[in-house]
């Protein structure tokens, strides 16, 4: 496999990469229901659990900043957003005994609910 | 551009549970005609399926940077999706009834990654206040680089200094379990919300201390190194102070005979 040189950036969910002399990007990488890996020194890698076996290896320039887009990727999709929301929120109605979410009118949303049932 | 358009199908229609889900009118690209899709709306992510039992999707619409509103239409109940953008697309739909309607603008509105993503960080700065200014909270250590420092601006950086979260499972990523309480990495007394829910079933007696979040390895890496005996303290302390405040008012609410 080749090395292409890349420019990424990750927003929102969204991996999204360039040839780092053009303004839009060639391709984006949804980042839900995936895993982050960390491959060899400065090397990790993304799959998606449908198909483990296929691997977006990705080198950085050093160690450090390979661990910073680990770090940053386990925590880029919304399903991590929605449960540290969860958390925040029980964590504050338990000290305040008020519901947070309340002032934003979502407190009811099914989505936001901890142990809720699936419908 | 490319897409992992596999693994957006498969989310699209894996067993995770989607936020909202039914039929709507769509109207077509070029023509005016209206074609009824089931559409699924899982996190900022508008799927829409030819039939409720397709396989596959026929299309995705992202809910970043848009507006939901209300549109003059022929159609009755009609809203659009809108994207700035001199060659972006406005997407018009059509609900079945006024409440309908009204359902999926408001779930459609509050969808975005950048709406959940500020409301986590209002609910951080929340618990940060609080913890401030608990009695006895942390006040000689305005330097230490403890859990409640203030995040500084930025996504990646504020997502990584989230104090106190359950461990980010190791590297997996995004499986949609919100409606489950995980095992293993949730801190151990957040079962205590058993006395929240609506039957009124009796609260559980208040769970330990919470000594074990000490050594979150999350919060451990947010930081600069500091002196191991000053911040412990430090976390120590909020988190029996914040466990102490929490029980006298629960204590003060039984005494006063009524619900939060």
């Amino acid at each position: 496999a080749v090395l292409k040189k890349r420019l990424v950036k990750l927003v929102v969910n969204f991996l999204f990469y360039f040839r780092t002399d053009e303004a839009e990007p060639i391709g984006a990488l949804l980042l839900e229901h995936c895993k982050i890996t960390k491959e060899e020194e400065n090397v990790f890698s993304i799959s998606f659990i449908e198909e483990p076996e296929r691997k977006y290896c990705f080198e950085c320039a050093t160690e450090e900043q390979c661990q910073e887009w680990v770090e940053a990727l386990r925590r880029a999709s919304y399903e991590f957003l929605r449960r540290s929301l969860i958390f925040y929120r029980n964590e504050i109605q338990k000290m305040t005994g008020k519901d947070p979410l309340e002032q934003y009118g979502i407190s009811e949303e099914a989505r936001f609910q901890l142990g809720a049932h699936r419908q | 551009m490319k897409l992992n358009e596999r693994s957006l199908a498969f989310y699209a229609t894996c067993d995770s549970p989607a936020d909202k889900s039914g039929f709507l009118y769509k109207r077509g690209e070029r023509h005016t005609a209206y074609h009824r899709r089931w559409f699924v709306l899982k996190g900022n992510m508008l799927f829409y399926f030819e039939e409720r039992d397709s396989r596959e999707p026929v299309g995705v619409i992202v809910l970043e940077g848009c507006n939901v509103e209300l549109c003059d239409s022929a159609e009755s109940f009609a809203f659009a999706i809108r994207f700035g953008g001199s060659k972006s697309r406005t997407y018009v739909l059509a609900a079945d009834s006024q409440a309908a309607m009204e359902s999926w603008v408001k779930s459609l509105s509050r969808a975005s990654f950048d709406y959940m993503r500020l409301v986590v960080r209002e609910l951080e700065k929340q618990l940060q206040e609080m913890s401030r200014g608990l009695p006895g909270g942390c006040g000689g250590s305005q330097d230490a680089p403890g859990p409640w420092k203030p995040m500084p601006p930025g996504l990646e950086q504020c997502r990584e200094r989230l104090p106190a979260l359950p461990a980010v499972p190791p590297k997996e990523n995004g499986c949609a379990v919100w409606n489950n309480v995980p095992g293993p990495e949730r801190p151990p007394d957040t079962s205590g919300c058993g006395g929240h829910d609506e039957e009124g079933a009796p609260r559980p007696p208040p769970p330990l201390p919470p000594r074990r979040r000490v050594s979150n390895g999350g919060t451990a890496s947010a930081g600069p190194a500091v002196a191991p005996s000053s911040s412990t303290f430090c976390r120590l302390h909020e988190q029996y102070s914040r466990e102490v405040a929490r029980l006298r008012q629960d204590w003060q609410q039984k005494r006063r005979g009524s619900q939060p």
